[in-house]
């Protein structure tokens, strides 16, 4: 007599060939979908230079992976009711409803007699134990689906194999940006060292502290290789500008001629003296201006006398105002006149402390200056340029004389040499050509990076081919005539078409491009 | 509890079957839907053009159930009591009384030949009969003996002065058969059969309390409740405003299948899965009867009488539509 137990018992064993076989071609699907979406967000971190090749690797096999797993699982474990297992089951197995009603009729007997319902269920179980899983239910995938994962495969292994260049790109891309946050974090470690330093006032850290707090929201803003550049070099050439250049031969007098005086034993100036000669300017200026004239004897005022005179001597080609003021304190102790002695070293003490002040800044200045190129020379580095510490302007040792009104061909000795070798000048007079001011602009130095592929921009006539040829303004060297922002939109469409007609390089395309992007007026 | 098993039903269809195929060559898919419709309690409409033996199935059937068989010609001048029955003046032991004389309809199978011949009146009182299984004759109700079944027939080609049979009453019958021409095989054994020295007939298969038997057994399949839906949803994507409906539907159908085929279509299920040796309804059973319980239910619009277009594509491309 057939049982319902029977039945179930079956049905069981069916439901976990089905789960099996949805399990495999949910995993093909899976995969399908996981390496579609690889696909996508492969091509679209290949081609926007985001993706290294580890991580495009690590992109395309795990997540294909984990969706197929995903997908599987789900598809394994996903609730099935046996009723609903039965309807699909019979339709698959051309079971003719046979084991859906009888699975109804045992749940719901309405009114049907017993009898009918006993022979129904005894058909069912007939029919059902001719049912082999394995024969009837076989686990297979479907060709096309098996098909387009391969297609998406081939396509990913292309991508891969044919991105090379633009992996390079990527990983110059993070380079860059390691660099950049490095920087930042310099900037603002400088930032903290600058407010924090005693020799310097409140307006001379307010001088120092303005570029570089101007230059770390620049960074923070638009983190690119070539305005990160731009504005470090640009905040370096403004801290250059607070230097002095006669600070550093003026800070050596003073230390020369603080240790002569530190050598001159029982010499009421000794302790000045070995406060200039340790290069401290400020603590000098107090020795001095606590310097009690009137307890000195006469043999002791006279050879007081003789020492400021000899310091004035020292100090006066360096700092006439201070060997001014020394020399009258000298006259005036020689004259016996304490008072008026102390009054001019008492104004030799103020100048002596603004000597300090001032060397201090140019310090300060120059430091944080050199920090800033230092740190875009390591930004250019990571793009795959040169380090600018090679001082491509030979001049005042920045990377270009923005505003400087030089015109082309003036900078003569950068001109004619090979890419590569230095930074391509940007002194282009921008002055002349009608626009007051402009930011200056990053070039790279070797394109395609140290070791990249070499372009050799020939400078003779007759080599190789013009591609492009922008509008020629007369006028003389330096003297544009017409103004920058008119042309520049000539220059960029040229420079679109050659990089569309596949004149340019693939991988230097986005360097021109970008290099385009930042001479926008 | 049936009186019969699902062996004694399909050994007493089979036996029919071959009885009726002693005398009828080919037709099996008019034959198996005539016997579905006769043991689900229904009427049948045979369309055929002349010739093709669709009285000499009904007559055959007739023979084969060992059932009261009569046959009525209609024609325009058929009048109901024609059929129906009368009313007469008797004299019996000197006593006048008025004694009803049943009509051909008090039979267990009616052959209706020709019935769009008939005036509507008369068509009226004949389906009248086949609903209600009884006719009323000066205000009294004579009940038809069961099994009744009315087998009826017409022809698509010859129109002029025929009746048409309006839709409320095409719905009364369970199939509409399509009788159609037989291919060159049954033409031949036809031709021999039939002009030889004897003629074929058919033996007794089963009697009329028999196939009673056979409808109480037919009606206790049980069907699932996903095959009932489909048929629901089969029946209801019929209608144009539907939102099964397929584009043929939207585009020629005027008014969809009514409950009636609904029901036809379940019971012609059921009967199909117990000839097929099952005792529960399967799908490929609805697909089965479903042309013949839907065709003639199906009113078409201008547009799709105008294009001749042919119910059963309708309902072919509905069957293929609908998910299971």
């Amino acid at each position: 007599m057939a049982s319902f137990h029977d039945l179930t018992h079956l049905l069981n064993h069916w439901i976990h060939w089905l789960r099996l076989k949805r399990g495999l071609i949910w995993a093909v699907r899976g995969l399908i979908l996981g390496l579609t979406s690889s696909l996508l967000l492969g091509l679209w971190g290949v081609w926007q230079a985001r993706l290294l090749q580890l991580e495009f690797l690590t992109l395309v096999t795990a997540l294909p992976f984990t969706s197929a797993l995903t997908a599987s699982l789900l598809a394994v474990f996903w609730p099935i009711s046996h009723l609903k297992a039965a309807r699909a089951l019979d339709l698959e197995l051309r079971l003719d409803e046979r084991i859906s009603t009888a699975l109804e009729l045992n749940q719901h007997p309405q009114n049907i007699p017993a009898e009918i319902r006993q022979k129904q269920l005894a058909d069912a179980l007939t029919a059902a134990q001719t049912i082999q899983p394995h024969r009837d239910l076989p686990l297979r995938i479907r060709p096309s689906e098996a098909l387009l994962a391969l297609a998406l495969t081939l396509i990913l292994a292309a991508v891969y194999t044919r991105s090379e260049a633009l992996f390079q790109a990527a990983q110059q891309a993070r380079d860059v940006q390691k660099a950049i946050t490095q920087e930042t974090k310099q900037i603002e470690a400088l930032l903290k060292q600058l407010e924090t330093d005693p020799t310097l006032s409140e307006e001379q850290k307010k001088a120092l502290t303005a570029p570089l707090e101007a230059a770390l929201n620049n960074l923070e803003q638009n983190p690119s290789l070539e305005s990160s550049v731009s504005t470090l070099v640009s905040a370096s050439e403004k801290l250059e500008a607070l230097t002095n250049p006669q600070a550093g031969a003026a800070a050596q007098a003073l230390q020369k001629a603080g240790s002569d005086l530190a050598r001159q034993e029982n010499s009421a100036l000794q302790a000045l003296g070995q406060q200039l000669a340790q290069g401290n300017p400020l603590a000098a200026a107090a020795e001095l201006a606590n310097l009690d004239l009137s307890q000195l004897s006469q043999a002791e005022a006279a050879q007081t006398a003789a020492q400021l005179e000899q310091l004035a001597q020292a100090l006066q080609a360096t700092n006439p105002q201070l060997a001014g003021q020394l020399k009258q304190a000298a006259q005036a102790l020689q004259n016996g006149d304490t008072a008026a002695a102390q009054q001019a070293l008492n104004q030799a003490a103020q100048s002596l402390t603004q000597a300090g002040q001032q060397q201090a800044l140019s310090q300060a200045a120059g430091q944080a200056a050199k920090q800033l190129q230092q740190g875009a020379g390591q930004i250019v580095a990571a793009g795959g340029g040169q380090t600018p510490g090679a001082s491509p302007n030979p001049q005042n040792g920045s990377m270009s004389a923005a505003g400087s009104g030089l015109g082309p061909g003036q900078s003569a000795e950068n001109g004619g040499q090979a890419a590569g070798d230095a930074p391509i000048p940007q002194n282009n007079g921008a002055g002349d050509g009608g626009a007051t001011t402009y930011e200056q602009i990053y070039a790279p130095s070797l394109l395609g990076g140290p070791d990249g592929p070499q372009v050799g921009l020939s400078s003779g006539s007759g080599e190789g081919e013009i591609i492009g040829q922008g509008p020629l303004t007369p006028g003389q060297d330096g003297q544009s005539l017409v103004p920058y922002d008119q042309v520049f939109g000539q220059y960029e469409q040229l420079n679109n078409q050659a990089i569309e007609n596949g004149d340019i390089p693939f991988e230097f395309s986005q360097v021109i491009r970008n290099y385009f992007d930042s001479l926008k007026p | 509890m049936p009186e019969f098993s699902i062996d004694q039903f399909r050994q007493i269809a089979s036996q029919i079957e071959n009885e009726v195929g002693q005398v009828i060559v080919g037709q099996t898919e008019v034959v198996r839907h005539v016997l579905v419709s006769i043991l689900a309690g229904g009427h049948v409409l045979l369309e055929g053009v002349p010739g093709l033996g669709k009285t000499m199935l009904i007559r055959t059937l007739g023979q084969a159930l060992d059932l009261k068989f009569s046959r009525i010609q209609f024609t325009p001048d058929l009048m109901p009591a024609d059929i129906l029955g009368t009313e007469i003046l008797s004299d019996q032991d000197g006593r006048r009384e008025f004694r009803f004389r049943p009509g051909p309809l008090f039979a267990n199978l009616v052959l209706a030949d020709e019935i769009n011949r008939a005036t509507p009146k008369t068509q009226s009182a004949l389906l009248e009969a086949m609903q209600e299984a009884s006719v009323t004759v000066a205000q009294k109700t004579y009940h038809l003996e069961e099994p009744f079944f009315v087998l009826a027939t017409q022809n698509p080609l010859e129109m002029e002065g025929t009746y048409p049979l309006p839709e409320a009453q095409l719905d009364r019958f369970f199939f509409k058969v399509n009788v159609t021409l037989p291919d060159v095989a049954d033409m031949v054994q036809i031709l021999e059969r039939t002009t030889g020295q004897s003629t074929a007939c058919a033996g007794r298969a089963a009697s009329g309390a028999e196939i009673v038997s056979m409808r109480a057994l037919a009606r206790t399949v049980p069907v699932a409740s996903h095959v009932k839906e489909y048929i629901a949803k089969l029946m209801l994507a019929t209608h144009p405003t539907d939102s099964n409906a397929t584009a043929l539907v939207k585009q020629y159908v005027r008014y969809g299948v009514s409950p009636r085929g609904g029901q036809a279509l379940m019971l012609g299920a059921k009967v199909t899965a117990l000839l097929a040796g099952r005792y529960n309804v399967a799908f490929e059973d609805v697909h089965a009867v479903a042309p013949a319980a839907l065709r003639h239910r199906l009113l078409l619009n201008f547009d799709g009488l105008a294009e001749g277009l042919n119910p059963d594509k309708v309902i072919a491309e509905l069957l293929k539509a609908l998910p299971h």
